[in-house]
């Protein structure tokens, strides 16, 4: 059965060749290295001994700042090699073993050590605010960055010429520590705004996407959040002389190396995504319903956002479940596209959280273990599409009869009647031109007789085809009249606006009328409430009488042709006739 | 007596034209719909105008519309509402707050021109005629306690002739007895069914009328 199905990731640029694994082993064998340059550096610098705190620390931390962001990179870039994120991540951990250069006692890599020294948090924020795809697309975020890269760097060199960093420093020109201090002041500040500037970032994209997020994703998020306050926090504590300087730098260094252990756990949970699969097959086997088919692959899939989209050939479209018509390219914004197929024939597709591209094995196991309910809900989403669509010629069918109907009864009234009356009229002027002749008197008035029950028949017909009264005054004049000429004593409620959208009138004037008539010929009552009413949404449309019951509710097409009417609008129609309990007719019909 | 006609068939308007002109009216004016009927009445003195209730341009309530209008803005000028399909609940809109000076019949009635030409009559007088149909809709109206079967034949027929608008010398004429003879069913009619007498009997009209409806 799983063979059967296949799913494809529909990511653009998703071809893209992994490193090789030479390079993953350079890199990796670098990133050691470079740990190890900084662990012997900070043990035996003066300065992480005087300034920074315990040296054994300082030099733990800086290792796990470099190996977390350099090997977390390594399997991002593995994993995801379309994506940018993973060589970022790299990046950023080799600059951080550059900023500890500065430890060192040689005057070059010292000077490359301090210039870098504030380049360090700014890679930080420029991976945070690059995720997931390594790219910065907002103009506004952009700015910011580059903003941020120029005062690291900029006023590093300004303060670097101003002196005040020892007999190291190359740049060195003329020194005036004052101005070295103030410049550095601004520069701390400016760095602090820029971190805080982008949680603000992080907080506004999450605003806007609207989506849930999958918790590791949202775990991820939440340490970029919290590393970026900290960095804000500690420079704004170096510039301002707060208290525990090295303190909050430790817990800095931790709180910025968890980002990619959260993002490892990340990839981890793939791993035991495995189990929850086991449990999708579980759910499938019992009669999972195709409603529920989309909650039970979110919950495997981890992703809250998942959609379904049934793939409709007959109607050329994708669907939901209730086959009502989805726009894949306004709900895949922002989302990745996984197609699935069964037996070479399009089934689904699948909208999610593009993270999850990084689990194809997954995506396509717990698709091919959904094959077969994938494919039952498609067909219930391909035969509500169908009814729906039935109910709509149907609803077009009953328009276009009514339209016909108003047309013939417009005919008559312009028309024959008109003639009638008229021919009627001159008969009469010219009986009394004839008040000479009585016979002759007679016999117009006898013609005029005729056109009279004529004119009365007429009438009938005209109201039978179509009642006038209803789309020239609406529902409640009409159904006065109507009551007034029932059978039985009928008590008339009416309340709703005063029209309402015609078919809705004409089909609850005929379910006043169909069953005031049926009153009249089985019920054997001795009254009746007619009750019309807007709530809810719903015209209610509710027939009652005291009559004997156990009306007959198959037979006949009175009732049967009332329910398509009602139907057709979208609402429905009940009949409870209990032998000896009376008969109500009640119809619901959807109304703004 | 002035009369404006409002009314979109041409055969029925020529036709209504000229046999009210033949009684005696002076027809002022001949109007295809309501908007121009609507100028005339506010341009001429008139007495009673005369209304096809389905008027254009949307051939729905233009007419009634109007006539109401009329009715409100000038209620010196009676009014006349003709239709080929005779409504209680226009009946009731149309003297939802008085019978004074209106008329709601059917076209049907234009033929029997003695007739008609006294509705149109009483109407531009401040009278009321009301179409028999509706009248014999009310009456014979199922009700489940039916006060109607006290009355005698002969009450009934008062009655109705009442509601219809008749005054008391129209129902002495219809039914060939005096008017003594009718002022005493009146009488006990409003006795048998509990109505205070009214004065003039247009308001006699409404009494009788709600009475029916309730």
């Amino acid at each position: 059965m799983a063979s059967a199905a296949s799913a494809s990731v529909a990511n653009a640029g998703a071809e893209r060749a992994p490193p090789r694994s030479t390079v993953v082993e350079a890199v990796a064998a670098a990133g050691l290295v470079a740990g190890g340059i900084s662990f012997t550096l900070a043990l035996r610098s003066d300065e992480v001994a005087g300034q920074l705190g315990e040296p054994l620390v300082v030099a733990m931390l800086s290792v796990l700042l470099t190996l977390s962001y350099v090997l977390c990179g390594l399997v991002a870039w593995s994993r995801r090699p379309a994506s940018r994120f993973g060589p970022l991540m790299i990046a950023a951990g080799f600059t951080n073993f550059f900023g500890t250069l500065v430890w060192s006692h040689y005057a070059v890599p010292f000077t490359v050590g301090q210039a870098l020294d504030f380049v360090t948090p700014v890679v930080f924020l420029h991976v945070f605010l690059a995720f997931p795809n390594g790219r910065v697309r907002e103009r506004s975020v952009r700015l910011l960055l580059v903003a941020a890269y120029t005062t690291a760097i900029g006023l590093e060199l300004v303060r670097m010429h101003f002196g005040e960093f020892g007999p190291h420093n190359l740049i060195e020109q003329d020194v005036n520590p004052g101005v070295a201090e103030s410049v550095r002041k601004v520069q701390l500040t400016l760095i602090s705004v820029y971190c805080l500037l982008g949680i603000g970032v992080l907080v506004a994209r999450r605003l806007r996407g609207g989506r849930p997020l999958r918790r590791s994703l949202s775990l991820l998020v939440d340490a970029f959040g919290v590393g970026l306050l900290m960095l804000a926090f500690l420079f704004l504590s170096a510039a301002y002389g707060g208290p525990w300087v090295a303190q909050i730098r430790w817990a800095t260094f931790v709180t910025l190396s968890l980002a990619p252990m959260v993002f490892l756990i990340g990839l981890l949970q793939a791993r035991l995504a495995r189990s929850a699969l086991t449990g999708l097959v579980v759910e499938l086997r019992t009669d999972l319903s195709p409603s529920d088919l989309r909650d039970a692959l979110a919950r495997t899939l981890r992703d809250p956002s998942l959609e379904l989209a049934y793939w409709l050939p007959q109607f050329d479209t994708y669907a939901d479940v209730e086959g009502r018509p989805l726009d894949l390219v306004t709900l895949g914004r922002g989302r990745a596209t996984t197609l699935i197929d069964r037996q070479g024939v399009r089934v689904a597709a699948l909208l999610h959280d593009p993270s999850l591209g990084d689990e194809p094995e997954l995506l396509a196991a717990a698709t091919a273990a959904a094959g077969i309910a994938l494919e039952n809900a498609r067909l219930q989403a391909e035969l509500r599409a169908g009814l729906e669509e039935l109910r709509g010629s149907r609803a077009r069918v009953i328009a276009a009869g009514q339209k016909e109907r108003k047309r013939l009864e417009r005919d008559l009234h312009d028309g024959a009647q008109q003639r009638l009356i008229a021919l009627s009229l001159e008969l009469n002027m010219l009986e009394q031109q004839l008040a000479a002749e009585p016979a002759a008197q007679a016999r117009l008035d006898q013609a005029r007789q005729e056109i009279a029950l004529s004119l009365a028949e007429l009438r009938a017909v005209a109201h039978g085809i179509h009642p006038a009264v209803l789309s020239g005054h609406g529902l409640h004049v009409a159904l006065e009249s109507m009551v007034a000429r029932a059978p039985v004593p009928v008590h008339l409620l009416v309340d709703v606006d005063d029209r309402l959208e015609e078919p809705l009138e004409v089909a609850a004037y005929y379910v006043v009328s169909e069953s005031i008539a049926n009153i009249g010929k089985h019920a054997h009552a001795s009254s009746a409430t007619v009750d019309v009413r807007h709530t809810d949404g719903h015209v209610v449309v509710e027939i009652v009488d005291n009559g004997v019951g156990g009306a007959d509710t198959e037979g006949g097409t009175g009732l049967r042709g009332l329910a398509d009417r009602v139907e057709a609008l979208g609402g429905r129609l009940r009949v409870w006739t209990p032998a000896g309990g009376g008969t109500r007719v009640k119809a619901e019909i959807p109304c703004a | 007596m002035r009369v404006a006609i409002a009314e979109d068939g041409v055969l029925l308007r020529e036709g209504l034209s000229r046999l009210l002109g033949e009684a005696g009216f002076d027809v002022v004016a001949q109007c295809g719909d309501a908007d121009e009927l609507m100028l005339k009445v506010r341009s001429y003195p008139l007495d009673v105008a005369i209304v096809d209730i389905r008027l254009p341009p949307t051939h729905s309530d233009e007419g009634l519309r109007a006539a109401l209008e009329i009715r409100a803005s000038h209620p010196s000028v009676g009014v006349l509402v003709l239709s080929q399909y005779v409504e209680l609940g226009l009946a009731m809109k149309l003297l939802a707050d008085s019978a004074e000076g209106v008329g709601y019949l059917l076209k049907d009635r234009i033929s029997d021109v003695n007739d008609f030409v006294s509705s149109v009559r009483r109407v531009a007088d401040g009278g009321s005629a009301l179409d028999p149909i509706i009248v014999s809709t009310l009456v014979s109206r199922q009700r489940d306690d039916d006060p109607l079967t006290d009355l005698t034949p002969r009450e009934r027929d008062v009655l109705v002739l009442m509601a219809e608008g008749s005054s008391n010398q129209g129902i002495a004429d219809k039914l060939v007895i005096t008017t003594r003879a009718v002022e005493k069913y009146v009488s006990t009619i409003f006795a048998k069914l509990g109505l205070p007498s009214t004065g003039t009997e247009s308001r006699r009209v409404l009494a009788v009328l709600a009475f029916l409806r309730a």
